[in-house]
């Protein structure tokens, strides 16, 4: 229904322009089909991975493409469509008068699928109520898919009737429906996983109104931004599941995200200033709300506000600066009453974030000679949190309760940019940060988001143009950071980055390009506990590395006849955890007994190789009419310690107890494509 | 000694205004005419009569100022010259200082909403100038290529396996960040990081009654935006992301090894380095109605 309602919309869209119709005007536009045929070799978890953001289908199908443009003197009207019913189609209309106005109306499909085939031994997968009886005889579970769509429509209006004023409005709806992953405790604390669907019903509505002046020297705008959240279901119940060990009491629930409401108010604000100067200011004040009667009653309520004042101006043609304050705040101001007393200690019941942030700073540019242009700054940063955790005292929220301490960070950063010659430009950049602590509660375990640290970032660029048809970039990163006061936790974290390209065009033969990236990223999370009896001393390093090329041709055979096009890419991804832990201690009483060095170790931690190629041929048989025909080939192989030789129920109780349900496994997949389509232009 | 700070501030502004005026000497320069332009460059003159700037129903487009000349300045002396790459006239080239370029575009769009930020912007501070993007004379920027130009290593990450749909065409880079100059952090469309990612994710804005502190924070704690080689497009594969905060007394601080995946003995599978491990149990980890730990 909503389709037809959408397609109507847009028909009664073109209504107003039927005068332009008769003025003399450029039309063009295009119409394509393309048939595929589809062939995956993959379980649940490849094909929905194969077709995580695309709609796929087994065996194929035909997949439509549409679009008209209409320019004429005063008006114009633009209309695109494409994958005409599939859970991809997309529809967009836009037109306006030239100068005047502008508006579009959208609707598009983004399907989210995550795992097919999914199991659980519960009743009601989709729905806020699982029942039925836990068991371990996997085959006789339902079986479900992890997917979700966003079904997305609204538009815009841009008014310039009346400049130097504006105006602008925008609405959009979205609704998303289907199931993702989600868990929870069966029992708390210490009880076994459950592994459970969760049931995606949501609507969300967004609207944004901006209005303001814009003429030289003042720049002035008035926003409102509105979004309401409206989930169909408050929870998902598993009151009725039995034949678990320790069994649940009813009602057991698990939260769902609230309904909730979200209005915003911005001034934005600028003035030119005398010697190329400029001053702008962003003033914001937001409020969010929500409601739940699952505590049974919380009103949540947050406010944030900011405030920030820039500076600009070039006073000289050698010289940029600017100066600027920033603040922020956020307030939470959602329901105290949840209070208890205890010993006649008022404790706080739940955890309410405060945090605020005041940024200041200035940064100089200078043009120098030879066309070298350095640039460089400071910037101080403070953010002071108040963060109350649950049966902390309420009487002293400054120091008892408070678990996340408060940052100061000192920004100093510069980089210069080289371009004498005409043919290459050449960028180094670095950034020092260095954070510290305060009103941080005394421990040696940190928190590494909060933690003190120094941090480098060093990045470099080279892009070179030897030749009118031919361009290289290459483009270096390098960051590296030392969460220097920490004991236990994250310690250091190492990352280079690398990315290049190459693009060359054979006279009017052939145009080829192609990357090639490489990615080390390294963390070393350094944990370890002395002082619970329980807990192993341990040491990890964490490598991630990453490998990629592109390369892809475009070969003209027969100049606009016949056209070939060649694309492959490959990505390789490895991963690897490596334990030390003091081989004493790879003891039963640890949960380690007979573990060694080497079988501690993850050896496979989400390694994968996405591997494609796709060949293509276009035939035009007129300036009007093409054909095109080709084949693709997609395979992802993915291997990870923590997925592979998958159980469904790794224990019915204790603390390695679970009952899953095969989200994210399988994630391989081996896919063949063969297409041919026919495309008219007119 | 307030005279002395008053006569040296007095005279630095002079130098100032002295300094900016230097170079705006410009000669009087007479036009060519657009036919004149047009008949050497038929093709860029056909692109542009097609495209808004060559629309006259556009208040104050250059099809109702100057034409060509609009941007690229008088020409008669650059036609009366033969013509040629940069003589005589201002070309969008290599070789021309960006903020030159940028100011030329400035010069009617600045007085716009959507150019009105420009001033604080990166792109400004680094020298990027609007014809790096836009193809004033050819076919439109494309995302995310246009972006890939100088961001190479956003590609790389956007290609890794958990990724929002950019190169499925779903959204574009546009829509999260303004690249024409913003308030807000790394140049997006909002006042805080976590206010841009609750547009599309409003479920996880809560107020919850029980909030996870880098949820309410900053989504980038726990997210890598733009691509990540762990699903969810973490920073880090759970457990270690979460081990790398929550490293107290019990589970949290115990090493989740191999010996305790699928692979291991059932006996040592209590740490739980199996199916999505942290997540099993705590699931509401954006927020919660019911629970500080986020297991219901």
């Amino acid at each position: 229904m909503r389709r037809i309602i959408t397609i109507l919309v847009l028909v009664i869209c073109l209504i107003p322009f039927s005068r332009a119709f008769s003025e003399e005007a450029r039309i063009e536009g295009e119409i394509s089909a393309v048939g595929k045929y589809i062939g995956v070799d993959a379980a649940g978890g490849g094909e929905a991975k194969f077709t995580e953001y695309r709609d796929l289908r087994e065996h194929g199908g035909l997949y439509g493409r549409a679009r008209l443009n209409y320019d004429a003197e005063k008006y114009f009207l633009n209309f695109k469509a494409s994958d005409f019913g599939y859970d991809t189609q997309k529809y967009k209309l836009d037109g306006g008068l030239w100068g005047q106005f502008k508006y579009d109306l959208f609707y598009q499909e983004i399907p989210h699928n995550i795992t097919f085939d999914a199991r659980t031994p519960f009743i009601g997968a989709g729905s806020s109520i699982l029942t039925g009886a836990a068991n371990t005889n996997v085959a006789t579970w339902d079986t479900f898919d992890y997917s979700y769509e966003r079904r997305q429509y609204g538009g815009n209006l841009k008014l310039n009737l009346l400049k130097p004023f504006f105006f602008n409005g925008s609405f959009q709806r979205e609704e998303r429906e289907g199931i993702k992953p989600t868990g929870m405790a069966a029992t708390s604390p210490g009880g076994i996983g459950l592994e459970l669907p969760e049931p995606v019903d949501y609507q969300t509505n967004n609207l944004k109104l901006e209005g303001g002046y814009a003429k030289n020297p003042l720049f002035l705008s008035l926003m409102y931004f509105y979004s309401d959240f409206n989930n169909s279901n408050t929870s998902l119940n598993l009151g009725g599941i039995t034949g678990l060990t320790p069994a649940i009491s009813a009602p057991r629930l698990l939260s769902l995200p609230p309904d909730n409401t979200y209005n915003k108010g911005a001034f934005k604000g600028g003035v030119k200033l005398p010697f190329n100067s400029k001053f702008s200011t962003n003033l914001g004040f937001a409020k969010g709300e929500s409601d739940t009667s699952l505590l049974p009653n919380f009103d949540g309520e947050v406010e944030t506000r900011n405030y920030d004042f820039i500076l600009t101006s070039s006073p000289v043609r050698f010289l940029d600066a600017k100066v600027f304050y920033k603040y922020y705040k956020r307030e939470n101001k959602s329901d105290r009453g949840l209070q208890a007393t205890v010993g006649g200690v008022d404790i706080i019941t739940a955890d309410f974030l405060d945090y605020k942030t005041a940024n200041y700073g200035a940064e100089v540019g200078f043009r120098l000679p030879a066309r070298l242009y350095l640039n460089g700054g400071y910037q101080y940063l403070t953010t002071e949190r108040e963060f109350i955790k649950v049966g902390e005292a309420i009487t002293d929220p400054d120091l008892v309760g408070l678990i996340l301490p408060s940052n100061r960070d000192r920004t100093y950063f510069a980089q210069l940019k080289w371009s004498q010659l005409e043919f290459m430009d050449i960028m180094v950049g670095f950034e020092r940060l260095n954070r510290d602590e305060f009103k941080a509660p005394v421990q040696t375990n940190k928190m590494y988001a909060y933690a003190a640290q120094e941090r480098d970032t060093f990045k470099t660029s080279v892009d070179v143009f030897p030749l009118e048809n031919l361009s290289l970039g290459f483009e270096y990163r390098h960051r590296r950071a030392d969460y220097n006061g920490t004991v236990f936790g994250l310690t250091k974290d190492k990352r280079d980055e690398i990315g290049s390209n190459v693009a060359y065009a054979v006279g009017k033969i052939a145009k080829l390009y192609g990357n090639v990236d490489f990615g080390l990223i390294k963390f070393q999370p350094d944990l370890a506990r002395t002082v619970d009896p329980n807990d192993v001393p341990w040491d990890a390093k964490q490598k991630d590395r990453t490998f990629a090329y592109g390369l892809g041709s475009e070969i003209y055979a027969i100049p606009n006849k016949l056209t070939f096009v060649f694309q492959h890419d490959y990505l390789k991804s490895n991963g690897k955890v490596d334990f030390t832990i003091d081989p004493a201690l790879l003891i039963a009483a640890n949960g380690l007994g007979g573990a060694t060095q080497d079988t501690v170790d993850i050896l496979h931690s989400e390694d994968y190789t996405l591997y494609s190629f796709k060949i293509k041929a276009i035939y035009s048989f007129t300036k009007s009419l093409a054909a095109s025909l080709g084949y693709a080939y997609e395979r992802f192989s993915y291997s990870d310690d923590q997925l592979n030789g998958y159980v469904f129920v790794p224990a019915t109780t204790g603390t390695n107890g679970a009952f899953l349900t095969g989200a994210y496994r399988n994630q391989s997949y081996k896919a063949n494509v063969v297409f041919g389509g026919l495309t008219y232009k007119f | 000694m307030g005279k002395k700070i008053l006569i040296f501030m007095s005279v630095l502004t002079l130098s100032l205004f002295a300094l900016s005026t230097l170079g705006n000497a410009v000669e009087k320069a007479e036009y060519a005419g657009t036919e004149t332009c047009k008949g050497c460059h038929e093709e860029y003159y056909g692109a542009f009569a097609k495209s808004t700037h060559g629309k006259k129903a556009v208040p104050d487009s250059p099809a109702n100022r100057d034409g060509c000349e609009s941007c690229h300045g008088p020409g008669a002396e650059h036609s009366g010259k033969g013509g040629g790459k940069g003589v005589a006239i201002f070309a969008f080239g290599r070789g021309t200082d960006p903020s030159a370029k940028a100011s030329k575009c400035l010069a009617c769009h600045g007085e716009t909403k959507h150019l009105a930020s420009w001033d604080i912007g990166r792109h400004k501070t680094m020298g990027v100038s609007c014809d790096k993007c836009h193809s004033i004379h050819g076919a439109k920027a494309k995302e995310p290529d246009v972006c890939y130009t100088c961001h190479k290593y956003i590609r790389t990450q956007q290609n890794k396996q958990s990724h929002h749909p950019v190169k499925e065409g779903r959204i574009k880079c546009s829509n999260c960040h303004e690249v024409h100059g913003t308030f807000g952090p790394r140049m997006v469309k909002a006042d805080s990081i976590t206010d841009l990612c609750f547009k599309c994710h409003a479920e996880k804005r809560g107020p919850f009654a029980f909030e996870h502190p880098p949820v309410s924070e900053n989504c980038l704690i726990c997210h890598e935006i733009h691509g990540s080689n762990h699903s969810k497009l973490l920073v880090r594969k759970v457990p270690f992301l979460c081990q790398s905060c929550h490293t107290r007394t019990g589970h949290p601080g115990r090493p989740a090894t191999n010996f305790h995946s699928f692979g291991g003995p059932a006996t040592s599978q209590k740490n739980r380095f199996f199916a999505r491990s942290c997540l099993n149990c705590h699931g509401n980890i954006h927020g919660s109605s019911l629970s500080p730990a986020f297991d219901r």
